[in-house]
């Protein structure tokens, strides 16, 4: 019983090539894209960085766009959307029921952090650019399939993985025909130096599981992938996945990659394999000392001392962040149908006791691949592709009831938080943020569940507040000596893993960011969780500021739901 | 010392949101991470831009300043020695 999930189409564009030809030449050829700045106007030109090599007005020309805010992330996404429907031999959506789920989290931020620096920062609105939901509207639109439903997760650096999930899952439950699923991630000013306040941008080219290693690359890029059902000689199945929260830090990991180790056996379990069925991992593998310590750590724990071959593709494109997810499974896929394993790029000096990447190698069969994508958060994802499709289950069999709902949208209402923070944990939140967690607490505590199965977040506009101090931070003082506590709230799902590292909820962890429908998609999600058994308890959070403007009464609120499995 | 002392406890309030904070309840050889003051590794950080912004200090990594953030008298210590502004 159960359905299959085929990938019957790719579509790429990053660092080592604008198409999948392109970027399966530079794989081979062990060719790196990572180098010096040239379309990011920033001032830190010292960091090397994985750049598209098209100017923002050459992939307006190759799309036929002529707007003059058209953002780099859509654009990118359109060109990888584009080749990802003609390569599945898509030329007409006319009566089909397709999907588009989309990765991002910056969002059209390279056109909000150019508008903002116009006008000074004055203008508290402008950041409103930055609703992920409006950057897959644009991709969609740009890529001449818009009016399609569109949803966006943004959970970091895993959010594009965590979009195929979610695609997968649609198709199973016939809520589409085909789902184009991936992520985009336009390189900004932002995010640039939000990472440099976190210091971990190595000066020099990445080495991930290098025992030198100094920290990453970051890198722009899109990737999608085609989804049908129960289709017959697809390039590669999606057999297995699961999503899991290291429920540990916001930006850290921790040391044994509990996040990480529970993502891996899950995928294993669902796809039916033992960790020696896998013949390739394509690793999260950031460079960061941080994360290639605990993500291997966690190989340690599923594989043992019987590793398979390992790689981090992020030698070669830099760290896509929310698009790297699909940017590697695309890279699985071509691996697997052209029979190589990517070699691991710069490295040459073994961690002590760590894991070994591979040298790269020709001529092989890869049946089972895994790819790893973490986000901030504890945000851990991970997929197993296979040459052969294996039944995946969407059962439908328990009743759901919702126990309790909590809002917060009051000023006054904040002061209820140190019922559940002390005021030294309190002290760096943003108002949502305080909302957000009280509004969250308070349901669980009135529905009696101290820690859900799941937690899921949905919001139009993310963390506007902190997103806009960083934004003024960086005009201020001119790309030097920023904040880091601002940036370390800035993601989206900056509230579900605050709420999954009190709890230790270490289940499902996602977040959907797709303007007035998001707390749609989240609710979708929730019951999905319930309905087939996968989680008994799921908390849901909506929040959003500055929204008085959409016809809301507050200048911010927080709404926590929880639901329950129906006994 | 005892001015840079105070200087730094008030950029350190200021800097870590420890609002409320008097530079009294901060004792000069507490120690600022684990049981002392319960900073974390994104304090850690903003005690680096601190050093960097008003002392002209640049430290590599937060390793390198685990010493130097021992407690407020360490990082006056350090201050004293390599500042250049």
């Amino acid at each position: 019983m159960g359905d299959t999930i085929g990938i019957t189409g790719l579509g790429i564009i990053c660092a080592i090539g604008n198409n999948t030809g392109e970027v399966l030449g530079s794989l081979l050829a062990k060719r790196s894209g990572i180098g010096p700045m040239k379309y990011l106007p920033s001032l830190h030109t010292e960091i090397p960085v994985g750049e598209i090599k098209l100017s923002t007005e050459e992939m307006k020309a190759m799309l036929g766009v002529d707007e003059p805010l058209a953002s780099r992330t859509a654009l990118m996404g359109a060109i990888a959307v584009r080749e990802a429907l003609s390569n599945a031999g898509i030329r007409d959506i006319s009566g089909k029921r397709v999907a588009l789920v989309s990765g991002t989290t910056v969002g059209v931020m390279d056109v909000t952090e150019e508008q903002f620096e116009k006008l000074g920062g004055a203008d508290p609105g402008i950041p409103h650019g930055n609703e992920c939901g409006k950057s897959t509207l644009d991709t969609a639109r740009y890529a001449g399939i818009g009016g399609v439903p569109c949803c966006t997760i943004s959970t970091a650096c895993s959010s594009a993985l965590n979009t195929i999930m979610v695609g997968a899952d649609m198709l199973l439950r016939d809520e589409a025909d085909i789902v184009i699923a991936g992520g985009t991630e336009g390189l900004s000013k932002f995010h640039l130096n939000g990472f440099n306040t976190l210091m971990i941008l190595d000066r020099e080219r990445c080495r991930p599981f290098d025992d030198t290693r100094a920290g990453l690359n970051l890198g722009e890029g899109a990737a999608y992938v085609v989804l049908e059902k129960n289709v017959s000689g697809a390039l590669a199945y999606v057999n297995g996945y699961s999503n899991h929260c290291d429920a540990f830090h916001q930006t850290a990991t921790s040391p044994d990659g509990d996040g990480a180790f529970l993502a891996m056996t899950g995928a294993l379990r669902q796809a039916g394999l033992r960790p020696e069925d896998i013949q390739y991992i394509n690793a999260h593998g950031t460079g960061t000392p941080d994360n290639d310590a605990s993500e291997g750590n966690a190989f340690h724990r599923v594989f043992g001392d019987r590793l398979p071959e390992m790689s981090s593709t992020k030698s070669y494109t830099g760290h896509t962040t929310s698009a790297s997810g699909s940017i590697e499974a695309v890279i699985c896929v071509l691996a697997m149908r052209n029979g190589f394993t990517p070699a691991s790029l710069g490295w040459s000096h073994p961690i002590p006791g760590g894991v070994i990447p591979t040298p790269g190698h020709t001529g092989v069969h890869l049946e089972n691949v895994m790819c790893n994508a973490f986000g901030f958060g504890g945000n851990d994802s991970s997929m197993i592709f296979g040459q052969h499709p294996h039944p995946l289950e969407s059962g439908n069999t328990y009743g759901i009831r919702e126990v309790a709902r909590t809002r917060v949208d009051t000023d006054e209402a904040l002061s209820g938080l140190l019922e559940f923070y002390t005021p030294m944990e309190a002290r760096r939140m943003c108002k949502l943020m305080k909302a957000s967690l009280l509004s969250a607490f308070r349901a669980m505590r009135e529905a009696g569940i101290p820690c859900p199965d799941a937690i899921i977040s949905a919001t139009p506009k993310g963390m506007l507040e902190t997103s806009n101090l960083f934004l003024a931070d960086i005009v201020a003082n001119k790309e030097q000596l920023l904040k880091p506590t601002l940036f370390m709230m800035c993601t989206h799902n900056t509230i579900s893993s605050a709420i999954a590292i009190r709890t230790k909820c270490h289940g499902y962890n996602c977040t959907y960011s797709q303007g007035e429908d998001s707390t749609f998609w989240a609710m979708r999600d929730a019951r999905r969780l319930i309905a087939s058994g996968e989680a008994s308890s799921v908390l849901v959070c909506s929040f959003d500021e500055n929204c008085r403007e959409d016809g809301r009464t507050a200048d911010f609120y927080a709404e926590s739901v929880i639901l329950l499995r129906d006994e | 010392m005892e001015e840079l002392i105070n200087t730094l406890k008030l950029q350190i309030i200021d800097a870590l949101n420890l609002e409320g904070m008097t530079p009294d309840e901060i004792g000069n050889d507490d120690p600022l991470f684990g049981e002392g003051l319960g900073l974390d590794s994104i304090d850690a950080l903003e005690l680096i831009v601190i050093l960097d912004k008003n002392y002209g200090i640049k430290l590599a990594s937060p390793a390198e300043g685990k010493t130097v953030f021992k407690s407020v008298a360490t990082i006056a210590d350090y201050v004293s020695k390599h500042r250049t502004k």
